[in-house]
């Protein structure tokens, strides 16, 4: 891997290349790819849509952990999960745990939930999700450890390949993430892990909502 | 840090208020317990009064101020407002249930889980958030089947979601004010006015703290001085001198999770020592920690205050003078008493101590009469369709796997006696 560019300052990111929605072809092409490579792939026409798809996907009662994710605070989301009663949000349980007493078992539930619901910082036409994420904590669920994964992601995402979707991370989404945590946590943010799914050998377990609206980094 | 440290999306509470204000710890304490979210504002720092309420000073009389997730205010909030806002207080699905449980501790989900998963329509009510004393411990390690230990809280979650899925229903923050006869069965009172019918009735409602019989205490809850271990002032206590008074496992409990936080913790036994009453791996536990200061015949006789809490007076083993203890909170876990509110007015029979009799201790109290041909079970009070599990129980083995056991095996014995009135 090259060595990460230059980083760009927020502000030049919003007129960024990677801010452009996709075509309606580049989006068929993805979501197409995506089903080849074993991920169920839905398109949802707007973010109110995405949402009742998710609510489609989620099993009452069942334990959802909610990434930080701007894409699932904007449409909702990520309150439903949060406060509709339904699920068991595992992020009210964990912010309640005591992070001195009870770090094992807020490492351990946030592991292996249900379901893992996010989105990505890339999606290639070629079907590959990218993922970047500064402690790593989001990305096990991800790969392997969560039951079932949704994730929406908003069609300025879809990128043509794997390389494009890494400088998208650096040039576009990290410099935006850096402002957000800044302001959120007082700490800066970092692309110190990244996942790439090519591929998903469990049938059923990831599920990709396209959303033809600019949602999220 | 990691992702899962991040606030939830969800707005919390905002709470705003002074440190020695009781009612403001009372509504701390309650949502710290229900796992509630929320931001405590001091209202003396105008900056950070003015970020949450866009003004810089709140009247006194206001406090404490709380502000909903839906940004509606409480003046002067009380946990029963709060939990009502919050939308916590719900009315009861059925007019009559198979059996009510009084009290959402170990004894009182561990009943709710076995009864509810039978076929029995449950209800369970709880004064304050489920888990009870045993929710309020940060580990409780010799719980089988959690060789890494489990914390109360979370054991508390895990029963909650555990008794719903089965369909039991929880009635919060309202505590029982009374219970009367009706019929076979009983109707339990909330203190909200709140009727709940039951064919059998299970008291699990467990101990709330001895009072500690020294002067000042009262004057001082919320603003340094706590009973239980507080949970919600864990963090607050970051590079205080914490000390905890108590020989049992709460407050070992306690003394381990300040220890992360406080600078120095101080735990005072009046007893000899501590093997009378905490278990030998918290002993180990407690003894092996570099910040705590263990003093056994070390009683509490006075407290140092201004607006709060200065220091804590003690007696040092044979010593009469008293000694002067820098401290800047006190948490005090000398025990309970049993909590049975609501359960005098119907006549239930108790131990001089005040814990309900079950069993043949029932039928043999010389103070209650038993008005049936058989003996009562073995967890029934002296009143038919009445039973008692857990620490509220006389007799029972003060311990989170003892009360579990307890409230689980009240079920069977439930079973009999709605077979025996019929219906079942």
């Amino acid at each position: 891997m090259t060595e990460p560019p230059a980083v760009a300052s927020p502000g030049a990111a919003m007129s960024s290349e990677f801010a452009e929605l996709a075509s309606d072809e580049q989006i068929a092409k993805a979501a197409a790819a995506l089903e080849r490579n074993g991920i169920r792939s839905l398109l949802a026409a707007t973010g109110a849509d995405a949402r009742g798809l998710v609510d489609s996907l989620l099993v009452d009662a069942a334990e959802v952990y909610n990434n930080t994710s701007q894409t699932l605070e904007a449409i909702g989301v990520a309150d439903d999960i949060e406060r509709s009663g339904r699920y068991q949000p595992l992020r009210l349980r964990l912010y309640r745990m005591d992070r001195e007493m009870q770090r094992r078992e807020m490492r351990t539930l946030a592991a292996a939930p249900d379901y893992v619901v996010g989105s990505v910082h890339a999606l290639t036409e070629g079907g590959s999700l990218l993922i970047a994420s500064a402690s790593g904590s989001q990305l096990g669920p991800l790969a392997s450890g969560a039951g079932q994964v949704i994730l929406v992601i908003g069609a300025q995402k879809i990128v043509s390949d794997v390389a494009t979707g890494l400088r998208r991370i650096y040039e576009y989404c990290f410099p935006l993430e850096d402002a957000r945590a800044r302001r959120a946590y007082g700490v800066p943010s970092g692309v110190n892990n990244i996942l790439i799914i090519n591929k998903a050998i469990t049938t059923g377990r990831v599920t990709a909502i396209i959303v033809k609206e600019h949602l999220g980094f | 840090m990691f992702d899962y440290d991040a606030r939830p999306v969800t707005p919390g509470v905002v709470l705003v208020g002074t440190p020695a204000s009781r009612g403001g710890y009372a509504i701390r304490d309650f949502l710290s317990r229900n796992g509630y979210p929320f931001e405590w504002v001091d209202a003396g720092q105008p900056d950070a009064v003015r970020a949450v309420l866009g003004v810089a000073e709140v009247e006194p009389s206001a406090l404490p101020l709380c502000i909903l997730p839906d940004g509606s205010r409480l003046a002067s909030a009380t946990v029963e407002q709060v939990a009502a806002g919050l939308g916590m207080v719900a009315d009861p699905s059925l007019p009559e249930y198979d059996l009510t449980i009084v009290g959402a501790g170990p004894a009182g989900l561990a009943a709710a889980v076995n009864a509810a998963s039978e076929g029995l329509r449950t209800v369970v009510v709880e004064a304050v958030a489920p888990g009870g004393q045993a929710g309020t411990t940060s580990m409780i390690e010799n719980y089988l089947g959690f060789p890494n230990g489990i914390s109360g809280s979370e054991l508390a979650t895990r029963a909650v979601v555990q008794a719903r899925r089965f369909g039991a229903e929880l009635l919060l923050a309202r505590p029982l004010v009374g219970v009367s006869a009706d019929g076979p069965g009983y109707v339990a009172e909330l203190s909200d006015g709140t009727l709940v019918r039951g064919r059998a009735v299970l008291f699990a409602s467990g101990v709330e703290w001895r009072r500690l019989d020294v002067r000042g205490v009262d004057d001082l809850l919320g603003a340094g001085v706590y009973y239980g271990a507080g949970p919600s002032e864990a963090l607050a206590c970051t590079g205080s001198h914490v000390v905890v008074v108590g020989g049992g496992n709460s407050a070992g409990q306690a003394v381990v999770r300040f220890s992360r936080y406080a600078k120095r913790v101080t735990l005072l036994v009046r007893g000899r020592d501590l093997g009378a009453s905490m278990s030998q791996y918290l002993i180990d536990h407690v003894s092996a920690i570099p910040n705590v200061d263990v003093r056994v015949r070390t009683p509490v006789v006075g407290l140092e205050a201004d607006d709060c809490l200065r220091a804590v007076i003690v007696r040092s083993g044979d010593s009469t003078e008293p000694v002067r203890l820098p401290a800047d909170a006190l948490f005090i876990c000398i025990g309970g008493a049993p909590r049975t509110d609501g359960a005098a007015g119907i006549g239930l029979a108790t131990n001089s101590a005040g814990y309900l009799v079950t069993g043949s201790d029932a039928a043999s109290n010389p103070g209650a009469s038993w008005p049936l041909p058989r003996e009562p079970l073995p967890l029934e009070t002296n009143l038919p369709g009445v039973f008692a599990a857990g620490d509220v129980r006389c007799g029972s083995v003060k311990r989170c796997s003892a009360a579990i056991g307890e409230g689980s095996m009240a079920v069977a014995l439930i079973h009999r006696r709605l077979a025996e009135v019929g219906g079942d």
